[in-house]
């Protein structure tokens, strides 16, 4: 009885303190020994090594198959293996997509260090990507391959739709970065459709959302990496200027069967333009339209600087100092957990204020930052739209090209280019 | 023979804007995977979460705001903190009437927490690791009322190793964050 009410008044005196020996060790008489208990830790340096293999492997795979070969069936392959092993066997962590949060508060923050695996997985698709286009989204990211593989039919979006559901991306990536680099968190990797799929459980939201991607996806070729991933944004800048690229069949007959294939719309058919234009007013025109680019920005700039203030609030150290500030102004008796561990620590209402100072004017800056970036990718769309080139033939979008090689199945002239035997008979 | 001459040009020079754009975009990729190895942890790298036992408060936000099913943090129990008694705050719920071990008096929710008659009075707890859900209560009560020998840690190989931790997101004491291999566990029995 005595034990149980000095440990009584013990916890009245400190609920936080971190009470150690309030009883001494026991003298045992018996001859008892403790126990051992290993805590086994996994060394996860053989799989990260497996990890990187792999990528490269399965990405020259790709590059092998569609540049080389122009044939679909390793990219199945590869995409029915990354599936299983980036996917459901390795559970989805790290990827590529989510490397990009870390990568830029690296390149913001000195103090913060990654490990070598988060590096290469951000920068080895994306130098495999200027070499042969975008290879790691045909099949080796697990994101894209689950949704090729469920893909049965594209039914193609209507243009308008297509090209303000493509803005997404660009968004979203601005706006990951903005909350990676201000230490807000990690919304790529929150928000990301898959992994609770991959790991048979999970937020149920984001498994429900990711199920409804899925059937679109039965639907309509790879919903999320046309309109929702930002790692597919960066790729797409490189592989305009990829060294090699995906071409069509040289012998190309104007058939439309690969338009018809392609899942993200990458191949565009003939095109007259009809605007009778010459090259100088062309170019003039463009000029005139860029000289409003700057002014997209700053206006961009302005509208988000704006938001800023309630952005903030995103960030766990301003919702501490929301709830400090309505405890201040009305002292309760049972403080909500956050404040009363915070307190607890022995910090104060000056630190936190001081810390929402530093936040808010962050916060701000980013905001103007990210602004002028969606006012600049929302200007250049604009532009883009009135860029009008006469096509005689169907070509490439290198930037949409995913490098999957379904085209390749459908396209009569490359199957009699691929396999001679066909055309003996 | 002009407009072959025209035509040429035209390809020329899209061929030599993209090779200036390949240039640019090989310099901007070196560039930043310079910048990025540059911020390497390559000996120590922290690529483990773990609680920090003595700043962990307990508020059992590990057992819900995990990816897992069931969280991958669970208690564990150092022998050499504890002081093996028979009125244990860890074992036993807060103001309880009977020591007996009757499920409405003890405080694991899941019956994780079995003990075992020592020698008068001591008596030796251990914990059921496929029971345990990480939800603190034990280790709560063992902090306000005994030695601190019950606290959670994260189990290394239940953790999927994310990202970005979700429990880290909602922890009001920053107690977790990234550890390297050699410190993986943060065990009381070895400080």
């Amino acid at each position: 009885m005595r034990k149980y009410s000095s440990a009584l008044i013990l916890l009245f005196c400190s609920f936080l303190s971190h009470a150690q020996n309030r009883f001494p060790k026991p003298d045992f008489e018996s001859g008892y020994q403790y126990p051992t208990f290993r805590y086994p830790v996994p060394d996860e340096t053989v799989w990260m090594v497996a990890d990187l293999a792999l990528l490269v492997l399965l990405m020259g795979i790709v590059a092998w198959s569609v540049i080389r070969k122009r044939r679909r069936a390793p990219v199945v392959l590869v995409s029915v293996f990354s599936v299983g092993y980036f996917g459901f066997f390795r559970t989805g962590c790290v990827c590529s997509i989510g490397a990009i949060q870390n990568v830029a508060l690296a390149l913001v923050d000195t103090s913060y260090t990654m490990p070598l695996v988060v590096v290469l997985f951000f920068i080895l698709p994306i130098l495999f990507t200027l070499m042969f286009g975008r290879v790691f989204c045909a099949g080796v990211c697990p994101l894209g391959a689950l949704q090729e593989l469920v893909n049965v039919k594209h039914y193609r979006l209507s243009k308008p739709l297509t090209l303000v559901l493509g803005l997404i991306p660009w968004i979203y990536l601005i706006f990951a970065i903005g909350f990676a680099v201000t230490r807000t968190g990690f919304i790529i990797c929150r928000f990301d459709p898959f992994i609770g799929i991959f790991r048979l459980g999970g937020d149920l939201g984001m498994i429900v959302f990711g199920g409804l991607l899925l059937i679109t996806s039965v639907f309509t070729g790879r919903p999320f990496c046309r309109f929702l991933c930002p790692y597919g944004a960066i790729l797409s800048l490189f592989s305009r200027v990829s060294v090699w690229k995906m071409r069509l069949t040289p012998s190309c007959i104007n058939c439309e069967l690969c338009h018809n294939a392609c899942p993200v719309d990458a191949i565009r058919p003939p095109y007259g333009n009809k605007v009778k234009e010459s090259r100088v007013q062309g170019v003039k025109r463009i000029l005139t339209y860029l000289i409003f680019l700057p002014a997209m920005a700053v206006g961009g700039a302005f509208l988000l600087s704006m938001t800023g203030d309630s952005v903030s609030r995103a960030h766990k150290d301003m919702q501490l100092y929301d709830m400090a500030v309505q405890n201040e102004a009305l002292p309760q008796n049972v403080l909500p957990l956050e404040l009363e561990v915070f307190y607890g620590q022995g910090g104060t209402f000056e630190d936190l204020s001081l810390r929402s100072e530093t936040l808010r004017a962050d916060f701000g800056r980013y905001a103007a930052i990210a602004g002028s970036l969606v006012g600049l990718v929302v200007g250049l769309t604009l532009i883009s739209l009135s860029l009008k080139r006469t096509r005689a033939t169907y070509e490439i979008d290198d930037a949409a090209c995913v490098n999957c090689g379904k085209c390749f199945n459908y396209c009569p002239q490359n199957r009699i280019n691929v396999k001679p035997e066909n055309k003996k008979q | 023979m002009k407009q072959e001459q025209e035509k040429n040009n035209l390809i020329s020079r899209k061929k030599f804007l993209r090779m200036c754009g390949t240039v640019a975009a090989g310099t901007a990729a070196v560039a930043v995977s310079g910048v990025a190895f540059r911020r390497l942890a390559l000996r120590d790298a922290s690529c483990f979460w773990q609680i920090d036992p003595h700043k962990c408060t307990f508020c059992g936000r590990c057992e819900t705001h995990c990816v897992l099913p069931i969280s991958a943090v669970k208690c564990i129990h150092a022998n050499r903190v504890c002081g093996y008694c028979d009125l244990c705050g860890g074992y036993y719920r807060n103001n309880v009437k009977e020591l007996n071990t009757a499920a409405e008096n003890l405080a694991c929710p899941t019956g994780a927490i079995r003990r075992e008659y020592v020698e008068d009075p001591y008596f030796e707890y251990t914990i059921d690791e496929s029971l345990c859900n990480g939800c603190g209560k034990c280790a709560k009560g063992c902090n306000s009322f005994g030695n601190g020998s019950l606290y959670l840690q994260v189990k290394q190989e239940l953790c999927k190793g994310c990202n970005a931790c979700q429990i880290a997101d909602v922890c009001p004491s920053g107690a977790i964050g990234r550890v390297a291999y050699a410190t993986a566990y943060r065990l009381k029995d070895e400080e």
